[in-house]
């Protein structure tokens, strides 16, 4: 060992034992006010999370931000969620967690299986609930009545004998007590689903289109795409993507299923989901309307794709083809047509008139402005052309997602909505009591303890009180 | 036609019940807490029947855009309101948060509110929507239920007002928390899931409902375990409540995300 060491070590002393510290941590993570800095802490930082936006090029933050963006991007607060810092903060809300539903958990256990019965009376007084009064009979025959009240309350009775007195002790929903540990298992199971999700979840895009066959990553099995439908209100507005999809194993067919929005289709763990869909123009679907000047009644609609010869009726040419189709119409550099995106904003076609083998005539139609069309050639043609529609091949965005951490989510969500459920809605009650032997009667002393829904306890204890003395 | 007709009404009534609540409030003097009670009452009976004519006109759930979900969610706060009243009669709880509700029912009726039912896209064809819309601002109108208290807790004179106030406040977080747990983070991850194939994308949204649950966290544990009450308990409830409204409200107009249908 380097010197280095030494001087920066602790001063020479006997070294406190390791179970010092162990316990000095337990202390640190067992307070109530870390929990409270932590939730505050995380309320904060997520609030920052949305105010920045997250996961964007550093050229958008700079644009943004200026020279702040350098700051930003060094305290990870564009990337906010996924940062060093906050999974710290969300380690520590776990760990604290942990310790403190574990510093809580053996009295609560105690207080719901091993109760003690034997109660002394003058703790009964100091409760906020509580009753005294005398009753005729035998101890024995006041214990009867008090049971029978106390079990038509639904209460579960225990009782101990002692020396000229007899102590009770009754009790109902006491699971009550254990809502927040629920809620706080269902909230670590949440935090490790979400571990195992970040550390072996897999999800990527993959684009089909129609009769196209990929493998499916990571997988053992081939999706085939039969079919991709978009279905419209008559509206106009969409209603569906359909994709209708064949699961192959080792070539054969395992299983054919539409998956729509909403709808996913599982196989051996991995899920595809209809995310989008995307238009391919290299080989669309187009229709020409042919008209001739001299015969305006004359109106000839041609399906063609790009590339094939289409016979028509006239005396100059005999074939017409479209030689190219672009969505989006544009003259680029060196006066060349191109496209400007991929989205139909000004789709146009190239024509071409044929007449055997020579070329007449070629030009542009457009879709969007019919009266556009100019055919160049040696002599003027009498046709004209309309763009009338054109559909370039839809295919499917599909999202695969592959992700062994889910099923602790849903563990627990359901933990924590139970949990929910017994911490408000099922508050445990306990009723304790000492009868004793009097001159000539029963003493009875109770008290009755409920930490909360107290309004309704404390007519419940009311009632049991009363109905014990008129008994 | 039927609807609107029927909100208009159901307008009319909230406004009455104002008016009530208001001069109970105000006179100190609960004969006037009655009428408003049955009003509001009244109002809620109606606005109901303008939810189901607008479901079955449309053809699926009253919550769909802005107009729709402004319409449940005061129609919510009015039925989390008449079930509080009835347990704890306090004029004045009626008098503030029928204000808050006549206010939503006026902007849902503005011009600034496209009404027309459309139909709907293919993210919202999904029975989750029923489940996770209503039960989040069921939960929600609890929370405007406890943000007027805990106002009201601040605002008031006597030691025996303040304790009622926050014995309210903390009912109405009792309830609102579990819905608002249960319908906002538990549906919201399950039908993410079902839709999206992830239960959870840090879109602002997802954020802001974490964040007012977080808030709400702290309220239960500084309350239950260290025994905080009264004037802290009430801030942090309102701060609890402009989380979650901004969760509803702002994100959609200020952030932008996955939510953007509403």
């Amino acid at each position: 060992m380097s010197s280095k060491v030494l001087i920066r070590g602790p001063s020479p002393g006997p070294r406190r034992p390791s179970g010092m510290d162990m316990r000095t941590i337990w202390k640190f993570f067992s307070s109530v006010k870390l929990a409270i800095a932590l939730l505050i802490l995380l309320a904060l930082a997520s609030v920052i999370g949305t105010l920045i936006p997250q996961g964007e090029p550093p050229a958008a933050y700079a644009a943004r931000y200026g020279q702040l963006a350098g700051l930003l991007t060094g305290l990870r607060l564009t990337g906010l969620y996924r940062s060093g810092w906050y999974l710290i903060l969300l380690f520590f809300f776990a760990v604290n967690t942990i310790v403190c539903t574990l510093a809580r958990f053996p009295a609560k256990w105690c207080r719901a299986f091993r109760p003690e019965v034997e109660t002394e009376t003058a703790g009964l007084l100091a409760l906020k609930f509580k009753g005294r009064f005398g009753k005729n009979g035998p101890v024995e025959e006041v214990r009867t009545k008090f049971e029978t009240v106390l079990k038509a309350h639904r209460y579960r009775v225990r009782s101990q004998a002692g020396q000229k007195r007899l102590c009770l002790l009754a009790r109902k929903k006491m699971f009550g007590l254990f809502g927040s540990d629920a809620v706080h298992l269902g909230l670590l199971v949440i935090i490790a689903g979400g571990v195992v999700s970040g550390l072996t979840g897999f999800r990527t895009h993959i684009d089909l289109s129609e009769g196209q066959t990929v493998k499916v990553p990571r997988s053992s099995f081939e999706i085939r795409l039969d079919r991709f439908e978009t279905e419209y209100y008559p509206q106009g507005m969409v209603k569906a993507w359909k994709s209708t999809v064949t699961v192959l194993e080792n070539g054969a067919s395992v299983l054919t299923k539409p998956i729509l929005v909403n709808k996913p289709l599982t196989h051996k763990g991995f899920s595809f989901y209809q995310t989008g869909y995307g238009s391919d123009w290299d080989n669309p679907k187009l229709e020409v309307t042919v008209k001739k000047k001299s015969d305006p009644s004359f109106a000839r609609t041609v399906q063609l794709n790009v590339g094939e010869r289409v016979a028509v009726d006239a005396k100059d040419v005999s074939q017409i083809s479209v030689k190219r189709f672009v969505p989006d119409f544009v003259i680029g550099e060196g006066r060349r047509v191109e496209t400007r995106s991929q989205e139909p904003n000004n789709p146009a076609a190239e024509v071409e008139g044929w007449k055997s083998a020579e070329k007449v005539f070629s030009g542009w139609i457009f879709a969007n402005y019919p009266d556009l069309e100019q055919m160049h050639s040696g002599k003027p043609t009498d046709l004209s052309f309309v763009l009338k529609s054109y559909r370039g091949s839809e295919y499917s965005v599909l999202e695969v997602a592959c992700d062994p951490g889910v099923w602790l989510i849903w563990v627990g969500c359901l933990l924590v909505t139970a949990g929910f459920f017994l911490a408000f809605y099922w508050p445990p009650r306990e009723i304790r009591a000492v009868l004793e032997e009097g001159r000539d009667r029963t003493e009875v002393t109770a008290g009755g303890i409920a930490s909360k829904s107290r309004e309704s306890f404390q007519a419940d204890f009311e009632d049991i009180m009363n109905s014990v003395r008129r008994s | 036609m039927v609807e609107s007709t029927l909100f208009t009404i159901v307008f009319v009534l909230y406004i009455l019940a104002v008016l009530f609540y208001l001069a109970a409030a105000f006179s100190r003097n609960d004969k006037w807490a009655k009428p408003g009670l049955g009003l509001a009452f009244a109002g809620l009976v109606l606005h109901s029947a303008a939810l189901l004519v607008r479901t079955f006109e449309s053809g699926h759930a009253p919550f769909t855009n802005m107009y729709e979900s402004l319409s449940f969610l005061s129609w919510a706060m009015v039925l989390a309101f008449v079930l509080i009243d009835r347990k704890f009669r306090i004029p004045r709880i009626g008098a503030y948060l029928m204000l808050i509700v006549v206010g939503l029912v006026a902007l849902a009726s503005s011009p600034l509110m496209p009404k027309e039912a459309t139909p709907l896209v293919p993210a919202l064809q999904s029975y989750w929507l029923w489940l996770h819309v209503s039960v989040t601002l069921l939960g929600e109108a609890f929370f405007a239920v406890a943000f007027i208290t805990s106002i009201l807790y601040l605002t008031a004179d006597s030691e025996e007002k303040k304790e009622k106030m926050d014995s309210v406040s903390y009912r109405c977080v009792a309830v609102g928390f579990p819905l608002f747990t249960l319908g906002g983070l538990v549906f919201g991850m399950v039908w993410a899931y079902k839709a999206w194939g992830t239960y959870w994308s840090w879109d602002p949204k997802e954020v802001w409902s974490l964040i007012t649950w977080l808030v709400f966290a702290l309220y239960l544990h500084t309350r239950i375990v260290m025994g905080w009450k009264g004037k802290r308990s009430a801030i942090i409830a309102i701060v609890g409540f402009l989380a979650a409204l901004f969760t509803y409200f702002g994100v959609n107009y200020l952030l932008s995300g996955l939510h953007s249908y509403a």
